[in-house]
C-alpha cells in the first residue's frame, strides 16, 4: 500500500521545479481542487494532534523536577539532570543490554518463525486441514499475558511441574528454570513464539495469497520442486511485505511486553529481566519518580526512532523500497 | 470556504468540551456537605455506597460520604496517580512515607497538622512516640492508622511437634532444629521424605516486615536502622545481619525451606502448612487465625491443636530482641488543592475525630449491633446464623475498618471468637505479643526522611534486597552480598547516611 504512494508523490515533485511564486499559485489551485479530500483528511489530523501531539507537552516533565501539586507548568525546570543520572546509573547498561537483547532475541527468533508457519501452512493443500491449524494457532493470542505467565508457573514449577521436569531431564541438570537468570530469556522467547506466532501469520497468508500462480505453473514444468519454489518465487512475492512487517516489527521492538516481563520477574532474574519498560513503571508509578521515568521512557522512544530509521535506511539501500 | 466554517466552529466546541472536562474534576471550594475519601480496600469487592454501613455512617457523621476504594495491591500506584490528576479527595489513606508522598508534602500539598491534632479530643493522639514515626522529620501530615506494634510471631505444625516430641521454639537456634526435625523425620508419618520446615514465599524488598526481616533483628541486626558508635547504620551493615543470613541460608542450603522462595506465590502461603509439606510460617499473629479457621472449616470437629505459635524468638546471643511495626499502618492525609481553607480544614478535622469516636470506631471495626453482632461481656460475638443483611455488614466493615485511625487506642470491642479455643488462642496471642512490647527493637530512624533516600532510596535497597535473595540462593557468595552493601553505599547510600545522621542529631539537640 505504501510503495504505491512514494512513486506517485515522485513526479508531482520533479513537476514542481519551477520558481516559487509559480509554485506557490499552484498550490492553490491544487488546494482548490482538492478540498475535499483535504476535509476528509481533517479528522485523522485532529485525531492525530489532540490525542497524540497533544499529550506530548507532558513529555515536558522530563526535563523538570515534576511535583505533581506543583503541576506541569509550576515545577521547577532542572534541564537534562534526570537523564544524566540516569546514564550515570549503574542501572543504565544493564538496563540497555537487557532490553537490546530481549529485543532482538523476539526479533530473530519469533519474527521469521512467523514467517516459517505461513509459508508451512501455505504448502497445507487440504483447505479443512488448514483452516482448523490456522484457528488453533490464533488462540493463543487472545489469552493474556497473567494466563500465559500462571501456565508457565504452572508447567516449569520447581520438582512438580512437567515442562520443569522434562527439560531439566533433557540437559540432565537440575535448576530452577523460573527463577535462574540463565533460563528467563529462552523463557521470555519461548512465551511470545507461543502466544504470538500464529497470529502473525495472517499478514503473511494474505500476502502469499497474492503470489501469482502462474509462475508457480511455469515453475513446476522447468522442473523446480517444492523448495526451489519457495525460495525463488514465494519468499520474492512476499518481499516487500516481510521488509514492512519488519520495520513495523522493529518500531515495537523496545516495547519488549511490559506484562509478560514484570510477571516472570523476581529477586533471582532481576538482573536480565529488568528492562526500560518495567523500570519505568518501578521508579515512575511505584515510587513516583515520574520526572527520572518520562526521561527513561523518553530515552527509550529516542532509540526506537533511531533503529526504525536505520532499518528503514537499510533497507532501502538493499532493496530501494522502504516504509517511508 | 464556506465549508470552512462549520470546521472552526467545531473546533471550538471540541476545544470547550475539552476545557470543561478538564474543570470537571476539581471539586468546588468550601462545599463540604459531601466528603470525597480515597482508601484501600482488602476484600474481593469494595462496599457498595448503598450499604446499611455506609447510611449509618454518613448518619453519625452528619456528611455525605462519597469513597473511592482502590484495591489494595496496586493502591499505591493509584494514589500516585491521584495526586497527579485533578480530581483530589478530601481525605486520602496514605499507606506509608513513600517518595511520591514525601515529595509532594514538603511542596506543600498536605495540611500540616502538627499543632492542629491536639484540639480535637478523639484525634489528640495517646501513642505520641507512634505520630512521631509516622511523620516526616516531625511534620504530621496525617492522622495516622494505629497498629499493634508487636505482630511478629513463629506459627508452628502443633501436630507435628508433639508427634516428635519436640518443644515449641524459644530461640532461633529452637527454630533451626524444629524445622530440621520437620523436614528430616518424617513428622506427617507416611514414611515419605516429603516434608520440609519453613515456608517462604516470593516476598523481598527490606523493611516489610518479612521473615528475613524478623529473623535478622531477632540476630540483633536492630530494626532497618540501627545504632552503632554513636551513629546509625542501615541493619544490613551490621555482623548480626550476616550472621542471621547466614543462619537463613545454612537452612536453604539443608533444604530445610522451600526452594522455591524467590519465586513462591505470596497468596498460596498457607497451603503448604495445610497440607502437610511446610510446617513452619514465620509471620505476623494474625496469621495465626486464619491457619486455625482453614483446619477449622476442613474439619470441624478435629482442628484444635494443629496450629501452635510463639512471638520473637531469642537470638544466639540469648537475648530477646522483638520486631516491632512502626505502629501504624499508612495515616489518613488532607490535600490542599481539595481542601482549601483553615475553615474547611477544621470542617474535615471535625469529620475525622467524628470518624474516631466510639460510635463510628464500633460501627466500622464490629458492625451494627443487633443486626450482626451483639455484646456480651464487652465482647462482640457475631451473630449467628448469619441474616443475609448482616452477612452484608460484616463483608463491608473489613474494607470500612480501613478508615479507622484508633489515634486513642482501640475504641471498638474486640471479636469473640468462635469457640472456647479460639478465644483462649486468641488471649494467648494478646499476651505473647505484650510481653513481647517490653523488648521491642524499634527503628530509630522511622521519622527521617532523607532527600536522597526519596530520590533513590527504593532503588538502593533493591540492590541489598535482591542480593540478600541470592546469597540465599547460592547464586551469590558472602562476598558478594558486601559487595553489593558496598554498591548500596556507593551509589548513594553514604549520602542517605549522612542525610539521617545529621536529621537524628537534629532531634537530640
Amino acid at each position: 500500500m505504501t510503495a504505491p504512494v512514494v512513486e506517485a508523490k515522485a513526479p508531482g515533485r520533479a513537476a514542481s521545479t519551477p520558481p516559487a511564486p509559480a509554485r506557490r499559485r499552484s498550490f492553490a489551485v491544487h488546494f482548490a481542487h482538492y478540498k475535499w479530500l483535504y476535509l476528509l483528511l481533517l479528522p485523522g489530523v485532529a485525531y492525530f494532534a489532540v490525542f497524540r501531539y497533544g499529550p506530548m507537552y507532558g513529555v515536558s516533565i522530563a526535563f523538570k523536577d515534576y511535583v505533581p501539586f506543583l503541576g506541569v507548568n509550576g515545577s521547577p525546570w532542572v534541564g537534562l539532570t534526570n537523564f544524566t543520572d540516569f546514564f550515570a546509573n549503574p542501572d543504565f547498561p544493564r538496563l540497555l543490554g537487557n532490553t537490546l537483547i530481549l529485543a532482538f532475541l523476539n526479533l530473530g527468533i519469533a519474527f521469521p518463525l512467523t514467517i516459517v508457519l505461513a509459508l508451512l501452512l501455505n504448502e497445507v493443500r487440504l483447505s479443512v486441514l488448514k483452516r482448523t491449524v490456522q484457528t488453533l494457532v490464533y488462540i493463543p493470542h487472545f489469552l493474556s499475558w497473567t494466563i500465559v505467565a500462571s501456565l508457565s508457573f504452572l508447567l516449569f514449577a520447581l520438582d512438580i511441574g512437567p515442562l520443569f521436569q522434562f527439560v531439566n531431564g533433557l540437559f540432565g541438570t537440575n535448576v530452577d528454570i523460573l527463577s535462574d537468570p540463565n533460563w528467563f530469556r529462552p523463557l521470555i522467547v519461548l512465551q511470545e513464539i507461543w502466544k504470538n506466532t500464529g497470529w502473525g501469520t495472517i499478514i503473511f497468508l494474505a500476502a502469499l495469497a497474492t503470489v501469482d500462480q502462474d509462475q508457480y505453473e511455469a515453475a513446476i514444468i522447468d522442473g523446480a520442486g517444492r523448495f526451489r519454489r519457495v525460495w525463488h518465487i514465494t519468499l520474492p512475492g512476499i518481499r516487500s511485505t516481510i521488509i514492512v512487517m519488519l520495520i513495523l516489527a522493529i518500531g515495537q521492538m523496545l516495547n519488549t511486553g511490559f506484562e509478560q516481563i514484570y510477571l516472570m520477574t523476581n529477586a533471582l532474574n532481576r538482573s536480565v529481566a529488568d528492562v526500560f519498560d518495567t523500570y519505568v513503571y518501578f521508579v515512575g508509578i511505584t515510587q513516583g519518580a515520574y520526572s527520572y521515568s518520562t526521561a527513561v521512557g523518553l530515552f527509550k522512544s529516542l532509540v526506537g526512532i533511531v533503529l526504525i530509521f536505520g532499518t528503514n535506511w537499510l533497507s532501502k539501500r538493499f532493496n530501494q523500497s522502504g516504509l517511508f | 470556504m464556506i465549508r470552512r466554517k462549520p470546521t472552526l466552529a467545531a473546533a471550538v466546541v471540541v476545544s470547550a468540551a475539552l476545557a470543561l472536562t478538564a474543570c470537571g474534576g476539581e471539586a468546588p471550594a468550601s462545599d463540604l456537605s459531601s466528603v470525597k475519601i480515597m482508601a484501600p480496600f482488602l476484600e474481593a469487592q469494595p462496599p457498595t455506597p448503598d450499604g446499611a454501613v455506609q447510611k449509618k455512617l454518613e448518619e453519625l457523621t452528619g456528611k455525605d460520604i462519597n469513597i473511592s476504594w482502590a484495591p489494595n495491591a496496586s493502591y499505591e500506584d493509584k494514589m500516585n496517580i491521584t495526586l497527579a490528576s485533578s480530581d483530589i479527595p478530601h481525605v486520602l489513606v496514605v499507606q506509608g512515607k513513600s517518595p511520591g508522598f514525601v515529595k509532594n508534602a514538603e511542596a506543600g500539598a498536605f495540611w500540616d497538622l502538627t499543632d492542629k491534632l491536639k484540639d480535637y479530643p478523639n484525634l489528640k493522639t495517646t501513642f505520641p512516640e507512634v505520630q512521631q514515626n509516622a511523620s516526616v522529620n516531625g511534620k504530621v501530615y496525617g492522622v495516622f492508622r494505629a497498629r499493634n506494634p508487636i505482630r511478629a510471631a513463629v506459627m508452628f505444625r502443633q501436630d507435628w511437634l508433639d508427634k516428635l516430641g519436640l518443644k515449641a521454639p524459644q530461640t532461633t537456634e529452637d527454630l533451626y532444629k524444629v524445622a530440621k526435625a520437620f523436614t528430616e523425620q518424617d513428622p506427617d508419618g507416611n514414611g515419605q521424605n516429603d516434608t520440609y520446615g519453613i515456608t517462604i514465599p516470593k516476598w523481598g524488598a527490606l523493611g516489610t516486615n518479612s521473615p528475613y526481616d524478623m529473623i535478622e533483628t531477632w540476630f540483633g541486626a536492630g530494626n532497618r536502622w540501627t545504632e552503632r558508635d554513636g551513629k546509625l547504620v542501615p541493619s544490613f551493615e551490621t555482623e548480626e545481619f550476616l550472621q542471621a543470613d547466614r543462619f537463613i541460608k545454612k537452612m536453604v542450603d539443608e533444604k530445610l525451606i522451600n526452594p522455591d522462595f524467590a519465586t513462591f506465590d505470596p497468596t498460596k502461603w498457607n497451603e503448604p502448612f495445610f497440607n502437610g509439606k511446610g510446617g513452619i510460617i514465620v509471620d505476623v499473629d494474625s496469621r495465626v487465625s486464619v491457619l486455625i479457621n482453614l483446619f477449622k472449616q476442613a474439619n470441624p470437629s478435629d482442628f484444635q491443636n494443629k496450629v501452635g505459635f510463639v512471638g520473637s524468638l531469642k537470638g544466639p546471643d540469648g537475648e530477646l530482641h522483638a520486631h516491632p511495626t512502626d505502629g501504624y499502618s499508612g495515616f489518613l492525609a488532607i490535600p490542599k488543592s481539595s481542601v482549601k481553607t483553615e475553615a474547611d480544614l477544621k470542617n474535615v478535622l471535625t469529620f475525622l475525630d467524628k470518624l474516631n469516636s466510639k460510635e463510628v470506631a464500633v460501627l466500622m471495626n464490629n458492625g451494627i449491633e443487633g443486626v450482626n453482632f451483639t455484646v456480651e461481656e464487652g465482647l462482640a460475638a457475631t451473630i449467628k446464623p448469619e441474616t443475609p443483611e448482616g452477612k452484608v455488614v460484616n463483608t463491608d466493615i473489613k474494607s470500612y475498618a480501613q478508615l479507622g485511625t484508633n489515634v486513642t487506642g482501640n475504641n471498638f470491642y474486640p471479636v469473640k471468637q468462635a469457640s472456647e479455643y479460639e478465644q483462649k488462642v486468641f488471649d494467648d496471642r494478646v499476651a505473647v505479643m505484650a510481653n513481647d512490647l517490653k523488648s521491642a527493637v524499634y527503628n530509630p530512624a522511622a521519622a527521617f526522611v532523607s532527600p536522597t533516600y526519596v530520590a533513590k532510596g527504593a532503588q538502593l535497597d533493591n540492590i541489598v534486597a535482591d542480593a540478600r535473595i541470592k546469597y540465599l540462593a547460592g547464586q551469590l557468595d558472602e562476598q558478594g552480598l558486601k559487595d553489593a552493601i558496598k554498591l548500596w553505599n556507593t551509589s548513594g547510600g553514604d549520602k542517605v547516611k549522612e542525610e539521617i545522621n545529621k536529621l537524628w542529631q537534629d532531634t537530640k539537640k
